[in-house]
């Protein structure tokens, strides 16, 4: 399991609640036709969402960007615990399905490991991704853990000074 | 840019508090290496690491060579994670909203939808 090999301080957490009940939660996670619906920045097109939801099973996705770049993605799922945990790795692809290097950098783990628990909190879900390098290259993990640092908004990440310099530019 | 580079020269401690400290403004190697308890020498070839990677650049004067940032560089490696971010923040404002419209949708419709399969 790539998920034992990283230091936990490499781990990138997204915490999210939503006022939905856990299984529609789950499956606006899990079902092709809810995904095509919020799976990609804003104002991205979906090209293509094709998901099969059993372990070993693939969800490849596409997107294209307002200036026409596309963006492929690929999830292979290593747990599926309905409707509470989803574990998949998540990595760029080509409309092939085949595993590429992220598409606006060339230094980015090639298989991310993503383990997501659904609570149910009454009413409202609260989604927990715990995120993690997986099988990398220091440069790799480095790469993803700066995308953390930056992910906790009003962290003090060891770019914190940076981020305001870069906005002084 | 060989970002490779890039984020190898950032996977170090150390080097990323040099160039948090230059962040603040032009130093010379010396001032730099005196937080550290580190040899100049090893204070350099920090420094030349960082310089290889286009973070750094050291200055002409012969005699101090401060050494400074290198925005552009920098600013790369931060339009690229700002493009991975919006990935997840986007993606899960969006499911935010989706799951209002589909818990708003009226009740017709749904009835209408069921009937449909």
């Amino acid at each position: 399991m790539p998920a034992a090999k990283n230091d936990p301080k490499d781990a990138f957490v997204i915490v999210r609640r939503f006022a939905a009940p856990r299984d529609l939660v789950w499956d606006c996670y899990t079902k092709e036709e809810h995904l095509k619906n919020w799976w990609g920045p804003k104002g991205f097109k979906m090209l293509k969402c094709a998901l099969d939801l059993r372990i070993g099973g693939v969800f490849h996705y596409g997107m294209e960007s307002p200036t026409g770049q596309a963006m492929w993605g690929k999830w292979v799922f290593h747990k599926i615990e309905r409707p509470h945990l989803l574990a998949n790795t998540v990595s760029f692809s080509d409309e092939n399905c085949a595993i590429t290097p992220h598409p606006f950098a060339p230094v980015w783990p090639p298989a991310t490991y993503a383990e997501t628990t659904f609570e149910d909190l009454g009413g409202e879900t609260e989604i927990r991704l715990v995120w993690e390098p997986g099988e990398a290259t220091e440069a790799e993990i480095e790469a993803f853990r700066m995308a953390h640092d930056g992910m906790n908004a009003g962290c003090e990440g060891t770019f914190s000074n940076l981020d305001a310099y870069l906005k002084t530019l | 840019m060989n970002l490779d580079h890039v984020f190898g020269a950032l996977a170090d401690p150390t080097r990323r508090a040099i160039l948090a400290r230059l962040a603040d403004g032009e130093v010379t190697v010396s001032e730099l290496a005196e937080p550290f308890d580190m040899s100049l020498p090893a204070v350099s070839k920090h420094l030349r690491v960082l310089e290889e990677a286009g973070l750094i650049s050291k200055g002409r004067d012969a005699q101090s060579r401060p050494c400074k940032l290198e925005p552009e560089t920098l600013k790369a490696v931060d339009d690229w994670l700002e493009n991975y971010r919006r990935l997840w923040n986007e993606s899960l404002d969006r499911l935010e909203d989706y799951l209002k419209t589909l818990q708003s949708t009226p009740k017709t419709e749904k009835r209408n939808a069921r009937r449909k399969k």
